[in-house]
């Protein structure tokens, strides 16, 4: 299975090595889509894909390690209504998650294959993206 | 500059402009939209098309940034001069008589908030809202008073007048970036190393591609500016009918454009949206619909051009001057399927126009003609084919008189 994580860590957290362990302990595939360090800490989206245990297990592994963790269902949200379907964000979005349809013309916004990167939300000329995380 | 001359009128029995008319006024006309009309071509001929069909509505919808507004928002007591005037902390032209401003749409929010600007404030009128009014005034014997803070709607103004210099542009060019960084325009995020290529034309629907040489649409077409009723008061800015066209006619770069006007409080936010170009600024959005009387064989020829039949110029955004090199020319087919190669590399494509919003237009406008909702009008006057683009130099005062 596969899940999408955001791991909030403060700096005492930063120092130590999350992603290796996570990968060589827990046997995990881990994707870092964002991450930001500043002084008061750092924050990462990772999708995760293994087992459903080594997935629990590794979470275990973060909380107990001191960093916040919560699963996210979605990091970038569309605006329906304010979406006008020009399709600016299709050749920008690095994961094909925003494509024009040939036939409607409409913008489709496939959730599952965005990586919540957020180049398409300064980018949208209405404003109709928003990032969640 | 050389000057072109308009063809067509020649080919096949004709169909006079007042006779689609009266067909039209009665309900007897068969409209077709412009996606209609090219199938019908493909299927039955050019000739069986030109006989039968009567008009073709055409549609685009984009950003357009020469726009703007004009209102009557009444007079105060005690009266006020306005000499500056805000609009939702958006400034307002108010050198009109007293209580007359115009709105920019590309016109930024003071507090250099450059995600707000005249269109936004434009697009919140549409909806409905309200806006704050500011303005300040020196102060004369007839118009004493000189601060005034209040709210306008389009409920409360007299007049609330959309009127665009320069909109509806036939044809316009395709950007890429060939530098190491990413730049933000007017023709959205271009992408380094050739990362993206952008373009901003509704292509085989665009009301002016289908009538290349302006033969149906002139001043007092009557047109969908917005949702609402609009007319085609000039030749829009920078009109440029000398640019060189493909063997059917169609300019092969920006060419023509209409200056437009209409009611706003006609106009509905679905065709009207405010729009935010990072570090460029705003720009308006606006659905524009013209329908296209099939006066003879060589209209319908006219209005049969496909994607693959209309070519633009691709430029290289990277260099910052007025004129910037061609890297190529490329058909709104190629532009529409997703990637163009340039330079040996596959560069992904994003239109900046939608195209689902323009067929939605010519949706609607073919069936507020069926419907009789909407009249169709002959133009008073045509649009010129001799105006020369003239760029702005630093000249010295006799230079600029030459």
């Amino acid at each position: 299975m596969k899940t999408k994580l955001v791991l909030n860590f403060n700096p005492e957290a930063s120092n130590r090595p999350i992603t290796h362990d996570l990968i060589a302990k827990h046997g995990l595939l881990v994707n870092i889509l964002r991450a930001e360090i500043d002084e008061v800490g750092g924050k990462m989206v990772i999708e995760v894909s293994g087992k459903a245990e080594s997935i629990k297990n590794g979470i275990d592994y973060l909380k107990d390690s001191g960093v916040g963790v919560r699963p996210i269902k979605e990091g970038v949200r569309r605006d329906d209504d304010a979406c006008i379907h020009c399709g600016v964000c299709i050749s920008i979005c690095p994961t094909n998650a925003l494509t024009l349809d040939r036939k409607t013309r409409k913008v489709v916004f496939i959730e599952e294959k965005c990586v919540a990167c957020g180049v398409c939300i300064d980018a949208c000329p209405p404003r109709a993206m928003e990032i969640l995380i | 500059m050389k000057q072109q001359k308009r063809s067509g009128g020649k080919e096949g029995p004709s169909k006079s402009h007042s006779d689609i008319r009266r067909k039209a006024s009665d309900g007897d006309a068969v409209v077709m939209t412009a996606m209609e009309f090219k199938e019908f071509v493909r299927s039955n001929g050019v000739e069986k098309a030109a006989r039968e069909v009567d008009l073709v509505t055409t549609a685009t919808f984009g950003a357009m940034c020469s726009s703007g507004a004009y209102f009557n928002v009444g007079h105060s007591d005690p009266p006020i001069k306005m000499q500056r005037a805000w609009l939702d902390g958006v400034p307002a032209y108010a050198g009109l008589a007293a209580v007359d401003i115009f709105l920019g749409a590309t016109e930024l929010d003071e507090t250099n908030n450059m995600l707000h600007g005249g269109a936004h404030v434009i697009e919140d009128l549409v909806r409905g809202k309200a806006v704050r009014l500011r303005a300040t005034a020196h102060g004369t014997d007839c118009y004493p008073l000189r601060e005034i803070d209040t709210y306008v709607s389009l409920k409360t103004m007299n007049q609330a007048v959309l009127m665009s210099p320069r909109n509806a542009y036939q044809n316009y060019v395709a950007a890429t970036n060939s530098s190491a960084k990413t730049l933000y325009t007017y023709m959205g995020k271009l992408l380094p190393e050739f990362g993206n290529a952008t373009y901003s034309c509704a292509g085989e629907l665009s009301p002016l591609l289908n009538d290349p040489y302006y033969r149906t649409i002139g001043i007092g077409s009557r047109i969908f500016l917005g949702g609402g009723d609009g007319f085609v008061v000039w030749e829009g800015t920078q009109f440029n009918p000398g640019v060189a066209r493909t063997p059917r006619g169609v300019p092969k770069r920006p060419s023509g454009s209409l200056a437009v006007i209409g009611d706003l409080k006609q106009m509905t936010g679905d065709f009207v949206k405010g729009l935010t170009f990072t570090r460029y600024g705003a720009s308006l959005g606006i659905g524009i619909g013209v329908p296209i009387p099939i006066i003879d064989e060589d209209m319908a020829n006219a209005c049969s051009i496909t994607n693959d039949k209309i070519v633009t110029g691709l430029f290289d955004y990277a260099q910052q001057r007025r004129s910037r090199p061609c890297l190529r020319d490329v058909t709104y087919e190629e532009l529409s399927s997703g990637e163009i190669e340039v330079e040996g590399k596959t560069v992904p494509t994003s239109p900046l126009s939608s195209i689902y919003k323009a067929r939605q237009i010519a949706e609607i406008l073919k069936k507020r003609i069926l419907k009789g909702e909407f009249e169709v009008t002959e133009p008073v006057q045509r649009l010129p084919m001799d105006r020369p683009l003239r760029p702005l130099e630093v000249r010295s005062e006799k230079e600029a008189m030459q």
